[in-house]
């Protein structure tokens, strides 16, 4: 008898302790994410109700040439940051950690002070930075191209530029995971391997990549995710020019919903950006898996 | 001062009480866009508005210009949170009617306002319509680009009459010799516009289009019908060789094509009458260091005209509620006041759309707004569309086609096509 109504409290006290998630999770997740999908079939204005199209925003999405060029933004700023910033992160938190005490710390603090900042001062920094007339980068650029280029005005150089702008904002949270990553693994393997003989290569190779994988996986998909869902750095620099060479799917679906006012199909492209990220990382993250565990 | 008559206000309403039941005292929520200059004159007159009327009080809001803005009204006035009275550029109506956030002007409210349809420019008070000349709006300024000049540069040559006035531009070959005639002697960018801007290159663009007769986008939602591509492409390439000559400056950014003509680099400078205040008071202040004069985009082409906007008064809905009758009044009582006494608002360079005020003797005396006052006649307002007017696709498609196609990155039949094909998908 006491246990059963020890299992029954048992369960209230566990209830009463999720439902406040839940309830939370229902009003600001569940509920949007529903009423997302239920708008995109709908020709919804931002405010308000809208009738029933059925497929009539996918079949106008899947025609409209702006999203295949916002798509294809979005897939070449996905190469020029995922891997890379990983990379680098990589060797920042290798050089980091061959550093110790204050001078680890300063150079961790040094590395991570951007990612403390706001985007729209990142931005603000950079648009100075690289300014056409008075940028201070100005006479680099033109040391190497000959001329100074208005980085975020030219159709080449405004995805490049956007990504080295976004990667130098956001690194110093990927150094950290990876310090983090290689303070785990333990010191004995080290010496254990330096023993049987194994150069600084082999060590990297044979100990810490292996090791380390979990967290670069992590930090691969983390990225991936992040950078797909790429618009304040494009909004603030380049608002999608030149020539909509730095387009994105976020930024269409903001100038759809808040500046034309159709709400049904900015719904619309963002269920299926939403559903594509959901895709390819859970995708990424299995293969990353399966490449970890050879 | 203000306190006595708030005090005698109160005791009259305090008697009057008994007696007048329904007279009661009007709060009107304002929001407005001007953060600048602008704002500045447009908080004294409310000050003075309310100083005046201890009955309708005045509370003013200012918002930040642009998408934010016009999100906030439409979000705020599907539910009944919006203001009483509201600015509104004429050139977002389309899209405003198509939000179905704007309640039509009647009748009965101008007459409460003491105005009428007839007291107001006609481009002005027509762009304030909606298709079935219902009136949505009242107009309260034209305001438009302007050619302002730089008398050093042009001292000897013939673009300067005795009385060292603007002439003899009316053609762009005109415009182009006298910016050759301005670079000889000295100024290194003789004409200055935010090239790398939308604001900038569209206002630019779109004056050259209209004085060829153009039309971007025709009323039943074509885009460039006709022969309008050609015009269009004509009036890219000019500014492409502008570009060329390094008559214009590059990639320039609104402040810094501002800069580059009160520094005194620039012979002339192509931009809104809200730049008039910064000038008058630079002069004013001697710091300015040369003289200078505003006129009316000349004719380069085959027309006079020149684009042209508005900024007027709104009355947004309630949401589901309307609005309180003794309410609507007092709000088109603050509108009417504010007509009658327009002329501190051309203060900051526009030309006030209410005729009266417009062709009193006190407007008349205004420099430079009496010089180039005559644009208020063939003014031509950005075209009919949910997509054209601020903050709208088509200034999108300003910075991301047009002016990087005019520096150089794209042919202009390419940029024009580009455009077209744009816009047009965005309807």
């Amino acid at each position: 008898m006491a246990m059963i109504r020890n299992r029954s409290r048992h369960r209230l006290v566990a209830l009463s302790l999720i439902l406040p998630f839940v309830a939370i999770f229902a009003l600001v997740f569940a509920y949007p994410v529903v009423e997302v999908v239920r708008m995109s079939f709908t020709n919804a204005p931002l405010i308000g109700g809208g009738e029933w199209v059925g497929f009539a925003n996918f079949e106008r999405l899947f025609s409209d040439r702006l999203f295949y060029t916002s798509l294809k933004n979005n897939g070449y700023f996905v190469l020029l940051t995922v891997v890379p910033t990983t990379a680098l992160a990589l060797v920042i938190a290798l050089a980091i950690s061959r550093l110790s005490g204050r001078m680890q710390a300063l150079a961790m603090v040094l590395f991570f002070t951007p990612y403390v900042l706001p985007v729209s001062v990142v931005t603000q920094i950079w648009s100075w930075m690289l300014d056409f007339q008075f940028g201070v980068l100005q006479p680099a650029i033109e040391a190497v191209t000959g001329k100074r280029v208005p980085v975020f005005k030219n159709p080449f150089w405004v995805m490049p530029s956007v990504a080295v702008v976004t990667i130098w904002w956001t690194n110093g949270f990927n150094v950290l995971l990876f310090i983090a990553g290689l303070r785990n693994i333990p010191e004995e393997l080290y010496e254990a391997a330096k023993l049987d003989g194994a150069t600084r290569g082999q060590l990297f190779l044979r100990v810490t990549w292996p090791l380390l994988w979990p967290v670069t996986a992590l930090v691969l998909t983390l990225q991936l995710i992040l950078q797909l869902k790429i618009f304040d750095q494009i909004y603030l620099l380049s608002e999608g020019g030149p020539f909509n060479s730095s387009y994105v799917l976020l930024l269409m679906v903001y100038r759809e919903a808040f500046q034309l006012n159709n709400g049904g199909y900015a719904a619309a492209i963002s269920l299926v950006l939403f559903l594509l990220i959901v895709v390819i990382s859970i995708l990424q993250f299995q293969v990353l898996r399966i490449g970890g565990k050879k | 001062m203000k306190l006595t008559t708030f005090a005698k206000a109160t005791a009259f309403m305090a008697l009057a009480g008994t007696a007048m039941p329904a007279y009661a005292q009007q709060t009107v929520t304002w929001w407005d866009f001007f953060a600048g200059g602008d704002g500045v004159r447009m908080k004294a007159l409310i000050e003075q508005f309310n100083e005046e009327h201890p009955d309708i009080q005045i509370e003013g809001t200012t918002l930040e210009w642009g998408v934010p803005f016009y999100t906030k009204i439409r979000t705020s006035a599907a539910v009944g949170a919006g203001p009483d009275l509201m600015t509104y550029h004429l050139s977002r109506l389309p899209l405003g009617l198509s939000e179905e956030v704007l309640t039509p002007i009647t009748e009965a409210d101008l007459e409460a306002a003491g105005l009428s349809e007839d007291d107001f420019f006609e481009s002005s008070i027509n762009a304030a319509k909606g298709p079935d000349g219902t009136l949505y709006a009242v107009p309260f300024d034209i305001h438009s680009i302007v050619l302002y000049y730089n008398k050093s540069y042009l001292e000897g040559t013939r673009f300067l009459d005795d009385e060292g006035n603007l002439t003899g531009i009316e053609s762009v070959a005109d415009f182009e010799e006298a910016m050759q005639a301005a670079a000889d002697n000295g100024s290194q960018t003789p004409v200055t516009y935010a090239t790398g801007d939308d604001g900038g290159t569209y206002r630019v663009f779109y004056t050259l289009l209209a004085q060829q007769g153009g039309t971007l986008i025709s009323e039943d939602g074509e885009v460039l019908p006709g022969d309008s591509t050609e015009k269009a492409v004509k009036a890219l390439e000019i500014m492409t060789n502008w570009h060329e000559q390094g008559w214009q400056p590059e990639q320039a950014l609104y402040e810094a094509s501002v800069a580059l003509f009160t520094s005194g680099q620039s012979a002339f400078q192509l931009n809104g009458v809200w730049e008039v205040p910064t000038m008058v008071d630079l002069a004013e202040s001697g710091s300015l260091g040369f003289e200078w004069g505003a006129v009316e985009v000349p004719k380069l082409m085959d027309t006079q005209t020149t684009w042209a906007d508005s900024h007027a008064w709104a009355i947004p809905i309630q949401g589901e509620e309307e609005m309180d009758p003794a309410k609507r009044e007092a709000v088109m009582e603050v509108v009417g006041w504010m007509e009658k006494n327009a002329i501190q608002w051309a203060d900051a360079g526009h030309i006030p759309a209410y005729k009266p005020v417009a062709e009193s003797e006190e407007f008349a005396v205004m420099e430079p707004n009496a010089t180039y006052a005559s644009l208020a006649e063939d003014a031509t307002y950005d075209p009919r569309s949910d997509v054209a007017g601020v903050a709208s696709p088509v200034y999108d498609a300003a910075v991301n086609i047009l002016s990087p196609a005019m520096h150089g990155y794209l042919s202009p039949e390419d940029a024009i096509e580009q455009m077209k094909a744009e816009i047009q998908n965005r309807m």
